[in-house]
């Protein structure tokens, strides 16, 4: 189901998987940082950093090749910004390191985010005391986030079988006024939650 | 014998000025189970969200709705809340949680319950209506229908003595339809139900209460309302199937 | 403009983290003073509809594609506060659950899209619209601040890369804002259009920002100008000119030396040019900048023309 492609992997149960959460941010969270303060000069450090996060895919049973994908769909982006780092004195330099830092990065939070499963992520921020608002906000965010995608698509699918031109103008303007009617809609819904929720004793 | 509903001359105006609700009065005995028919835009929906005082939003003395003879009152309104359980049209509006034990646990938690005696709730309301071991599924993965049972026990966690559903039928497919129906019969419980399924109506409801433009038309046994074809034709209804060769003083 | 993890140094990242933590906390205790239990939802929905927008193509050359990120588009429907805090939502999500955007640049990525967007463009919505408060002149001042707080938002992202030594001032400064003053004309016009649509099914939802910020705010008026100056300091001015000994002072005492980066960099792009080269191209990015606001400004009038004809602005009271 597309509803899947975020949280596709992450109810597998492998020994990483079932590791606490605490414990995969926290590890994410280091290598993270650990790559990023890394002045560089010890060109041992990549290839053993991601050594030990392939092992932790392969342990996670994770398809290497969902990882490689999710890696690739990012990497024009990184790319695309690293370039502006050529044109100085050592550029290539700064651009490998670059490279390195960012991929090792991406591939720690791809492995974070899939064996992660978002309620475990959210009890986490309330763990971390993470200002309530916000969780909150996070978590009907999330809830909602497949419900507006699954409006959007009807919008759209309703609108392209009474569209016969193919004008980008005219595209423009409906999918601004698309997003203009989710809203409406986005809102009128808040207005029925927050009626449910009171129902069930919210005050 | 007190009534478990008590209606009493209802009358309300949305905040534009238009009528939704004119003298509405009527009464449901424990443990009935009535139907609340009409046409689009009757009022159904109007009328179930002022039986736990959802509406109006300035609660005025005296309310012209008491559930168990106490009136709905700013007061009275949290304890009325889990008097009168208010199951709503689309499951998508109500399941707001991340997972279904969260929002079936949402109720007894915003009513004090500790967090044990939350668990058995959650458990028991989840095996009620069949959906044991879906602590944690996510609601974005459910059918329509395990999404109206969801919400379903969301609602039976708040242990309520009075259940208002509103379209209950309308997002289920006929399985989950019969489910529904056959849960219903067997709930002891006082039970009102705003639909446009008469067959249903004529199932489950042993009073039908028909509602049009905000006023209250007709009130009585099912099976005399629903077999009177112009009565039906006159409020936007048409007579069930199930009662086509059915004369109305049988 | 999520910036991926690698091309931020410590300092910078912690720097942004701070900075846009403060502003996110500013924004919560704002709201919460004023917090009614009926926002909550308002508030989880809007963040989902920022980032379902969020991904929604608007096709523009080729294969390529724009997308809206909607900070002005936010604090025009929800108020400055709100629209932080759906911003910070989104941003986090996004980075936690899909990798996009680094997580130790997160910081870097709320401060320029969630916290200098809004506080940029909001208030130049506000003063507009209170010169013009008109529907008409409602999607010309969002069509406008929505391209400004790209440009603004570019501004930042270039001083952070910057200051990282990722790239040199005189290099990364125009490219990004030349580029992202092209971007924000997409940005103006679908932040427009979504006004105008609005306006046109219920248009009570824009009589006011649908969460309004708690009644004493001049004290955290003045921390949210605190918060942008002192970015601005951090990020852009060392850049900029070479500022007397009083930017350099401060600049020592926070352990780095401003003049420094700048002068290293240019001195490696253009090795015949001094600090007066760095200004050189600043400058002139800076006039093409001042240009392109009136082009935009320009742009947004006739916008708010073509979405609210002249019939409709008649009509209303």
């Amino acid at each position: 189901m597309r509803h899947d492609f975020i949280d596709r992997y992450s109810r597998i149960a492998s020994s990483i998987h079932n590791l606490p959460s605490v414990l995969k941010l926290f590890s994410t969270l280091s290598i993270i940082i650990i790559t990023v303060a890394f002045p560089g000069n010890c060109y041992f450090f990549f290839p053993t950093v991601i050594l030990f996060l392939i092992a932790i895919i392969f342990i996670s049973t994770i398809p290497v090749g969902f990882i490689i994908r999710r890696l690739l769909l990012m990497e024009p982006f990184v790319i695309g910004i690293a370039i502006l780092s050529i044109f100085q004195e050592g550029g290539w330099e700064v651009f490998l390191k670059i490279m390195l830092k960012s991929t090792v990065c991406l591939l720690a939070i791809i492995i974070f985010s899939n064996t992660t499963t978002f309620t475990d992520f959210i009890r986490l921020l309330r763990k971390l005391h993470m200002p309530v608002v916000l969780v909150n906000v996070i978590a009907l965010m999330y809830r909602y986030i497949f419900v507006l995608i699954d409006e959007a698509e009807r919008m759209q699918r309703a609108r392209a079988s009474r569209t016969f031109i193919r004008q980008k103008r005219l595209f423009w303007k409906l999918q601004g006024s698309l997003i203009g009617q989710l809203f409406v809609r986005s809102y009128e819904r808040g207005e029925r939650i927050y009626r449910a929720m009171r129902a069930r004793g919210f005050s | 014998m007190i009534p478990a509903i008590n209606v009493m001359n209802l009358n309300f105006r949305y905040e534009d000025g238009t009528e939704a609700l004119r003298e509405i009065s009527f009464h449901v005995q424990e443990n009935e189970t009535v139907g609340i028919i009409g046409p689009n835009g009757a009022g159904k929906s109007t009328l179930l969200l002022h039986l736990n005082g959802l509406l109006p939003e300035v609660k005025t003395e005296p309310s012209s709705v008491s559930i168990f003879s106490e009136g709905i009152t700013d007061i009275s309104e949290s304890s009325i809340r889990r008097s009168v359980g208010l199951l709503f049209q689309n499951p998508d509006d109500q399941l707001f949680c991340p997972t279904v034990y969260e929002d079936v646990a949402f109720g007894p938690q915003q009513f004090g319950f500790d967090e044990k005696s939350v668990r058995e709730i959650v458990r028991g309301a989840l095996k009620e209506v069949g959906l044991e071991g879906y602590e944690n599924r996510l609601p974005h993965h459910l059918s329509g229908g395990e999404k109206q049972r969801v919400c379903l026990a969301g609602v039976l966690a708040c242990q309520p003595k009075i259940l208002a559903l509103d379209e209950p039928t309308k997002e289920l497919d006929p399985r989950g339809r019969r489910t529904l129906i056959e849960f219903l019969k067997k709930k002891p419980i006082t039970i009102i139900i705003a639909t446009h399924d008469l067959e249903m109506v004529v199932e489950l409801c042993h009073r039908t209460i028909i509602l049009d433009s905000g006023k209250l038309v007709a009130d009585g046994s099912t099976h005399e309302l629903l077999a009177n074809e112009r009565l039906m034709m006159e409020h936007g209804l048409e007579k069930p199937h199930s009662l086509q060769h059915r004369h109305p003083h049988r | 403009m999520h910036i991926p993890d690698g091309f931020l140094d410590t300092k910078t990242a912690i720097a942004t983290t701070l900075l846009s933590g403060t502003a996110v906390a500013v924004a919560l205790r704002r709201l919460q003073k004023n917090l009614k239990p009926s926002h909550v939802p308002l508030l989880g929905l809007s963040a989902s509809f920022i980032f379902v927008s969020q991904m929604l193509n608007f096709p523009v050359i080729g294969g390529t594609s724009g997308h809206l990120i909607g900070a002005v588009l936010a604090s025009v429907l929800l108020g400055p506060d709100a629209a932080i805090l759906c911003m910070t939502a989104v941003l986090l999500i996004q980075t936690f659950i899909f990798a996009d955007g680094g997580v130790a640049a997160l910081g870097a990525n709320i401060l320029n899209m969630g916290v200098v967007a809004v506080l940029g463009g909001y208030p130049v919505y506000r003063i507009l619209y209170r010169i013009l408060p008109t529907p008409r002149g409602k999607i010309v001042a969002s069509v406008f601040s929505a391209w400004l707080s790209i440009v603004l938002a570019s501004v930042f992202c270039a001083g952070e890369l910057a200051w990282s030594g990722t790239s040199g001032w005189a290099v990364v400064f125009p490219t990004m804002t030349n580029i992202h003053m092209l971007i924000g004309i997409g940005e103006g016009l679908i932040t427009g259009i979504i006004i105008a649509a609005i306006y046109k099914t219920k248009p009570e939802l824009l009589e006011t920002s649908l969460i309004s910020s708690s009644p004493n705010f001049r004290q955290s008026t003045i921390l949210y100008t605190v918060i942008f100056s002192v970015a601005l300091l951090l990020l852009v001015t060392p850049f900029v000119s070479d500022w007397p000994d009083g930017l350099e002072t401060v600049a020592a005492t926070l352990g780095f030396d401003a003049r420094g980066i700048a002068s290293n960099s240019a001195g490696a792009l253009l090795p015949d040019y001094t600090i007066p080269g760095v200004k050189n191209a600043s400058i002139a990015t800076i006039v093409a900048g001042l240009v392109g606001a009136v082009i935009a400004f320009g742009s947004a009038v006739i916008i708010g023309r073509i979405l609210i004809p002249k019939s409709k602005k008649q009509t209303v009271q």
